[in-house]
């Protein structure tokens, strides 16, 4: 009896092994290219059968701050990505508004639409924003490049902010009026507060979107406009992959930390699709 | 009367607040699609007359076909090993052992990262000098040279399966909790070993949703272009092609680059609507 | 071979600080309906997942038809349940789901058609088997789901709050047909339930729980009749509680004060004279009499509120400071302020402990 009651217990924990194993490999699995990048942006004299890096070194960091000009190109990157957000938002806040507490006929069919540019890839419409940007002389500038970025940035910002304006609810503003507050002193006292949240996720959201974009930027950049994925692109090509590490932990470290803090509040899985119910 | 200006004025401020939305959305999607349709049916290089030379010229060679072959065995690929990922991560997702949060955090950091970033992480990882061959040559010993993966045709699935699953798993994960405890204990109590319960109820009832996740998989994975341009080495897709249209020839060939796009766009909205019906029919 | 079809003995169940079952006993005969009554979060449905097999106690053992089965696990003890919410398989069709259970045992085929038309047949939705379970209402779902549990004639049958997802009609209605099933085949059934009009009209017996204990088992006549505990008379019906004081032990009774009037009661164990207990009685069984009436077993009081009902009266009468409750369909109106004097017939009334601690079994 009871040495059956052992037998089973040590199935049961043999099977959580195995699982802890399956979850340890994938998490790893996910993680590895990321410490390879960062122990190659570390390392020196990492030739040959090594596993690690005989001795460490911030000489790629140096080399890379000075050959690739991360100055220039992160301030791009920041200037693109704060023009971008600033855009994105003005352009959310309105179309949210309106998804999410006003009565509109076909509102499943706009927002599925307006999702569209985030579900197909860029490459597809990437071709015909630049050719109208050549046109309108928008290549290579930053609002040019800011402009092409909304494309993807402004979906999910009208995502967030529509569902979060949508849960602003009618009778706490109407209590605040009963309390005898006017349309503004309720603006700012509850609306403002309620929906700064929402507001600051999609905010943090956009801009980390716009930093970390590629295909649109390869498509209308030019050389004053270089931002940092670019940049990294072309310092993989150039061979260099020490220095191409140092300056992808630029990329990396920003997301990763975003991915942190976001994942208390909001819940990123709802950020991902926007493919409701096929 | 009043009622219907009412109405009117009501329609009329939703269309106003909606606009920039909806701008954007023509703006920045819509017209330039149209515009590359334009540019497609127009002859290389010219700016007025129309022409089907730029299909022509494309589907004719056999070239062409290879590369949509070539996109869609690594787009179906990339899924179906996305949804043997997801499935079994996500069952044991579902068990909450300790420290799950982070491995429910981990299914999003491929999509958190920019693609070339991870690409180039995955080809460290996966080079000549990276850990899986030092572990084989070295700890196992069971190789002598290093296994080649970066730019085989395997090495660009695994890189795919790493930067798209995310999308595949997180839509699973949510079906499977979405999903009533109640089938299970009915049919655990009906007598169903665990495995039969995963096997003829659970499974069958979270499908829809895999299914769905693995829609968004297999879009990205057919308009990939950073992975593929970065590690694809030989293998060149759809995306890649038509980039490389308006990078290395010049002058630029654009009227290509949008033909291309444009059979791309179209063969995504077929599979796209097929896999749809495909979905209806199931639910009905 | 024991009359137990299902034993739990002594099963304890925590979760971290909670203690969802505490030394819950219990012995269900074979062939009867077992009902397990009481508020949410009394411990009665995590009593039943230990006979399911659902939940693994911390302690104590699980035993069914003689057999411990606490090691085993749910798949092969062998029981049919039915689910608060049907848990019909939504891809399959009514008889894709009846046949499962027969499936899952690798019947061959005809044998299972077979089986599966008969399930139908008792639960007369022969017609709907090509259906699937959202296409139907309600009640039949529920039907669907009593087939899927009978289908392959378990041992046991286990019913979680079933009508609960019912209206009020349809709940009567479905109790019979349940019953009736049930004492048909012969099986032995545990039905959860919160609702005591339920639990009365359905059950051989009822084992009524509070706080991870079981309070009392009994028929329902008992239950009603002859409350063990403050907890099962009041949740039961509605109760009068009057504190009282053991004054003298005579014959099989016992003579309880209150204040200075004496009310004669049923004995019953464990009491000693000085003991301060309560007198218990149902407010229809108490009989309200003008107040120079002159009888055995009476309180004197005056009518404090007087409420119309329709069917009956409901007073509230102050005796020295006590309020107790009367419901009356009788003839007579009695006015508030006026002098009343209430009697206690001896056979309806009942002596409990007032008492929250749990009887241990």
């Amino acid at each position: 009896m009871k040495t059956l009651k052992q037998y089973l217990r040590a199935l049961l924990d043999a099977k959580k092994l195995l699982a802890y194993t399956f979850l340890l490999c994938f998490f790893l699995w996910v993680s590895m290219p990321f410490v390879m990048i960062a122990l190659k942006s570390i390392g020196k004299n990492w030739f040959g059968k090594l596993w690690l890096p005989p001795d460490l070194t911030a000489d790629w960091y140096k080399w890379a701050i000075v050959v690739t000009n991360i100055p220039e190109v992160l301030k791009n990157s920041l200037v693109i990505a704060a023009l971008a957000v600033t855009i994105a938002t003005l352009i959310a806040i309105p179309t949210g508004w309106a998804l999410g507490r006003r009565k509109i006929p076909g509102k499943e069919a706009i927002t599925a639409i307006i999702l569209l540019p985030r579900m197909i890839p860029p490459i597809a419409y990437a071709l015909g924003v630049a050719q109208i940007f050549y046109r309108l002389h928008l290549i290579d500038t930053h609002i040019g490049v800011a402009i092409a970025h909304v494309a993807i940035c402004a979906p999910y910002a009208i995502l967030v902010l529509s569902s979060t304006f949508e849960a602003l609810d009618d009778r706490v503003l109407e209590a605040a009026s009963v309390c005898g507050a006017n349309n503004m002193r309720t603006f700012f006292h509850v609306t403002l507060p309620l929906v700064m949240p929402g507001i600051l996720s999609s905010l943090i959201f956009t801009f980390t979107t716009s930093y970390n974009e590629f295909t649109l930027t390869l498509m209308t950049y030019g050389p004053k406009t270089m931002t940092l994925p670019v940049r990294t692109y072309l310092a993989i090509g150039e061979g260099y992959w020490e220095v191409t590490s140092a300056l992808s932990m630029l990329l990396i470290v920003p997301s990763l930390f975003v991915l942190f803090m976001i994942q208390r509040q909001v819940q990123p899985e709802k950020l991902v699709g926007g493919f409701k119910g096929v | 009367m009043a009622s219907f200006l009412k109405s009117r004025r009501y329609a009329l401020t939703s269309l106003l607040m909606l606009s920039p939305g909806l701008a954007g959305f023509f703006g920045l999607f819509f017209y330039p699609v149209l515009v590359t349709i334009v540019r497609s049916l127009r002859p290389e290089g010219e700016a007025s007359g129309w022409t089907l030379q730029n299909y022509v010229d494309f589907l004719g060679q056999s070239s062409a076909r290879e590369v949509i072959v070539l996109t869609f065995v690594l787009a179906i690929s990339c899924t179906v090993l996305s949804i043997l990922l997801s499935v079994p991560l996500t069952l044991l997702l579902r068990r909450k052992l300790r420290g799950h949060r982070l491995f429910r955090l981990t299914i999003l950091i491929p999509i958190t990262v920019p693609g070339l970033v991870g690409a180039l992480g995955l080809l460290l990882f996966y080079g000549s000098r990276g850990w899986p061959n030092l572990f084989l040559t070295q700890t196992l010993k069971v190789i002598d040279q290093p296994l080649q993966i970066n730019y085989t045709l395997v090495g660009v699935i695994i890189f795919y399966v790493w930067h798209y699953f995310s999308y595949t798993a997180v839509t699973t994960l949510s079906t499977l909790e979405g999903l009533d405890p109640a089938y299970e204990e009915a049919a655990r109590v009906s007598g169903a070993s665990p495995w039969q319960v995963l096997r003829h109820v659970v499974i069958p009832l979270i499908m829809p949703g895999v299914l769905a996740g693995s829609v968004l998989t297999f879009m990205a994975a057919f308009g990939a272009f950073s992975i593929p341009l970065i590690t694809g080495g030989n293998y060149r897709p759809l995306a890649v092609q038509i980039y490389k249209q308006i990078s290395i020839f010049t002058p630029a060939r654009w009227g290509a680059a949008s033909a291309m796009a444009m059979v791309m766009a179209a063969l995504q909205l077929v599979f796209l609507t097929f896999y749809m019906r495909v979905m209806r029919r199931r639910e009905a | 071979m024991s009359d137990w079809m299902i034993e739990l003995v002594d099963i304890t169940k925590r979760y971290g600080d909670l203690v969802a079952n505490d030394h819950v006993t219990l012995r269900i005969l074979r062939g009867e309906l077992m009902t397990l009554l009481g508020p949410s979060g009394c411990g009665k449905t995590t009593a039943l997942r230990c006979i399911t097999g659902q939940n693994i106690p911390d302690d104590g053992r699980v035993l069914i038809d003689g057999k411990d089965v606490t090691d085993v696990p749910t798949h092969r003890r062998d029981l049919g349940m039915v689910f608060q919410n049907f848990a019909l398989f939504p891809h399959m069709t009514v008889s894709e789901n009846v046949e499962f259970p027969l499936m899952i045992r690798r019947m061959n085929k005809d044998e299972r058609a077979g089986m599966v038309m008969e399930a139908l047949k008792l639960i007369h939705l022969e017609g709907y088997a090509k259906h699937y379970p959202r296409q139907l209402s309600g009640g039949q779902q529920q039907r669907v789901g009593l087939a899927r549990a009978l289908v392959y004639r378990p041992k046991v049958l286990l019913l979680d709050e079933p009508l609960s997802n019912l209206d009020a009609k349809l709940r009567e209605e479905m109790r019979f047909e349940i019953r009736d099933l049930q004492k048909r085949l012969g099986i032995t059934a545990v039905y959860v339930t919160h609702d005591q009009e339920e639990a009365l009209a359905l059950s051989d017996r009822v084992a009524v729980m509070n706080k991870g204990c079981v309070q009392q088992v009994g028929t329902p006549a008992e239950i009603y009749g002859q409350p063990a505990t403050k907890f099962v008379a009041d949740f039961i019906g509605l109760s009068d509680f009057i504190p009282a004081k053991v004054a003298a032990f005579e014959d099989n009774s016992v003579v309880l004060a209150v204040n200075s009037e004496r009310i004669r009661v049923p004995a019953v164990n464990g009491l000693q004279v000085g003991f301060d207990v309560l007198l218990f009685i149902r407010p229809n069984d108490v009989q309200i009499r003008p107040a120079q009436a002159q009888e055995d077993n009476t309180l004197t009081g005056a009518i404090d509120k007087s409420t119309y009902l329709g069917d009956k009266f409901d007073y509230r009468v102050d005796v020295h400071g006590i309020e107790v409750r009367v419901q009356t369909h009788g003839a007579e109106r009695f006015e508030i302020g006026e002098q009343v004097s209430l009697h206690f017939p001896y056979q309806r009334c009942s002596v409990i402990l007032d008492t929250e601690v749990c009887p241990v079994r």
